[in-house]
């Protein structure tokens, strides 16, 4: 059964076809991964999934329903969550606020009750923290609780930027490069740490330059080029394929 | 490190609020002289807009510089009511706040997905449709002259007539003020505005609805310029056009710059100094705004976050 389906997805930005008629289809609690060489429509693709780009063409159905030109946080109320290559923790926030407001739309106080209901709106934020305190347990981050975002090192705030988007309890968790930046430790913590989060139910995305890393975590891998699915397999098919290797060889040549 | 026992905090978090509060109760029988007394009323209305001001620009990020207008509002509400309709002042109180929050909701709806300048250009330009108005018609707002003879105000069988009245008046409308915006900060609205401020695409990756809250900042901060514009009206006796002009607007920018944003009570330190230095520099009328911008300018070169403020303007 899948969670999601993408049918011939398209998206272009001035002359560039950015994605190209993607179709695929995330099968509930796998780990897919996604590569392919620079500027091939990785990220666009996730910004299709999520709502911040609306396609030119195509659909997106998430468990049975049509999502394609749902606004941003409707997905997220609907349980697809993710995290940026150019990681967007809020920076100039506590660790447990930056989870708080992974929460947000799992926490539900209505202006009424804040103001007028204090006591039963309050109660909800303290169990909201406490479950706060699950996640960042999850990562190992508990004791970084109040320290600002910005204050944590790089690979904590790669985890936090996880964790954050967990806090909403999607079904879907969309990963965009989760490794850049990481060193070979902090990228042993990441792939435990994704098991983890598999074994809780949740399904996952990768998308992922790293090799070594993708073809470990995940299940089975898609490749795009050029904004076109160029191939799907299992992480030996996809490794072990010509067509594969010579457009990342291709890729090197050029540098 | 040595910690501080939860509960002795605790205590003393109890006790530095009593105080805080006795001493504010006791204020008028320190201060005594009126024109003292005065400057202090002024200093609370200014408390209640720059609060008010602070959860649009200090915790949602967006640059109103509208704020008079909705100020303007408020006193012109509560005038007219009062004078012509023969309301009295508490319910005429509660409506001229509500009618800066329709406002705010009105002017918030077309501007919700508009770029942080655009916002700012139109709320400049609501600010000078609202003045010209109230200066134009002259049947309804007295023009230029305003509306005058606004009546003492009563609540149940308090008449609020002495500088000793207005201030314990003011002081009540700060401390609601103050506590509705701590339930209102400490809540998830308040978090998603922080959010908003911080990284706006993200906020809405996060589930929030980034246009409905901004509207929501926006007309909630702008209620509470409407509570401070009908104190002002029956404080005065008095409402005019020039009280809610731009560089009033621009004022209360710079006491929540001054004060520090993004924490409720900062900018409070921000009204202070900057009420006390425009009543210091009172017959210096030409170079008032000169010495105003050398203290924000002085201030924010030493303390880019302002005097007690968490958020800094974003590079
Ligand atoms: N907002 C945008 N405006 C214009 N062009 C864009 C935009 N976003 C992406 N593109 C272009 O679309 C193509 C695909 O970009 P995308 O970021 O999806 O690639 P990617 O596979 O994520 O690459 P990388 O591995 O470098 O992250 C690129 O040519 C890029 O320049
Ligand atoms: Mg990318």
């Amino acid at each position: 059964m899948f969670l999601l389906e993408t049918r011939q997805l398209m998206k272009h930005f001035g002359g560039i076809m950015a994605v190209n008629e993607i179709s695929l289809s995330i099968e509930k609690g796998e780990i897919l991964g996604m590569i392919g060489p620079n500027g091939s429509g990785k990220s666009t693709f996730v910004n299709l999934l999520t709502g911040i780009y609306t396609p030119d063409k195509g659909q997106t159905i998430f468990k049975n329903q049509d999502i394609t030109t749902l606004p941003v946080h409707r997905i997220t109320e609907i349980g697809i969550a993710r995290t940026f290559q150019n990681l967007r923790v809020f920076q100039n926030i506590s660790v447990m606020t930056n989870i708080l407001i992974g929460r947000h739309a799992q926490i539900h106080n209505s202006l009424w009750e804040v103001y007028l209901r204090p006591l039963s709106a309050w109660k909800r934020e303290k169990a909201a923290r406490e479950k706060a305190l699950e996640f960042l347990e999850l990562a190992h981050l508990t004791d970084r609780r109040d320290e600002l975002a910005k204050n944590l090192p790089y690979g904590e705030q790669r985890l936090l930027e996880i964790c954050r988007a967990l806090a909403s309890e999607p079904e879907l968790l969309l990963l965009d490069e989760p490794c850049a930046g990481m060193n070979p430790v902090e990228m042993d913590t990441l792939a435990e740490f994704i098991q983890r989060i598999k074994a809780s139910g949740t399904t996952i995305f990768i998308i992922e330059h790293n090799m070594r890393f993708i073809m470990a975590v995940a299940e089975r891998i898609v490749v795009l080029n050029m904004g076109k699915k160029f191939k799907e397999g299992s992480p030996l098919e996809i490794q072990s394929d010509r067509g594969v290797q010579s457009i990342y060889l291709g890729e090197e040549e050029d540098v | 490190m040595p910690k501080i026992s939860k509960k002795s905090a605790v205590k003393f978090n109890v006790i530095s609020h009593l105080a805080v509060i006795a001493g504010l109760a006791v204020l008028p029988f320190i201060i005594e002289n009126p024109y003292y007394l005065g400057i202090t009323n002024l200093i609370l209305i200014y408390t209640i807009l720059c609060m008010g001001l602070n959860l649009i620009l200090g915790y949602t990020g967006l640059l109103s510089l509208g704020h008079a207008a909705f100020y303007g509002l408020g006193g012109y509400a509560t005038a007219i009511l009062m004078t012509r309709y023969g309301f009295s002042f508490l319910p005429a109180l509660i409506i001229s706040g509500l009618l800066a929050l329709i406002f705010g909701m009105l002017l918030g709806v077309p501007t919700r997905k508009v770029r942080g300048d655009y916002f700012c250009l139109l709320t400049i330009a609501f600010g000078e449709i609202f003045r010209l108005v109230a200066q134009a018609w002259i049947p309804f707002t007295g023009g230029a002259m305003g509306i005058v003879g606004i009546p003492i105000p009563r609540i149940f069988s308090w008449t609020i007539r002495s500088e000793t009245d207005f201030y314990y008046l003011g002081l009540i409308l700060v401390v609601f003020t103050y506590l509705s915006l701590v339930l209102l900060t400490a809540s998830r609205f308040g978090r998603a505005f922080v959010a908003i401020r911080e990284d706006e695409l993200a906020a809405s990756v996060m589930g929030i609805n980034t246009p409905a809250y901004k509207i929501l900042a926006f007309s909630i901060g702008s209620f509470y310029a409407g509570l401070a514009g009908s104190y002002l009206a029956v404080y005065q006796t008095t409402i005019t056009p020039s009280s809610f002009r731009l560089d009033e607007s621009c004022l209360m920018i710079i006491m929540v710059i001054v004060g520090g944003m993004g924490s409720l009570l900062a900018p409070i330190s921000g009204v202070i100094i900057m009420t006390l230095a425009t009543e210091a520099f009172r017959s210096l009328a030409d170079y008032r705004m000169l010495i105003i911008g050398v203290i924000m300018v002085t201030v924010l070169l030493f303390r880019p976050q302002g005097l007690f403020g968490t958020a800094a303007f974003k590079d």
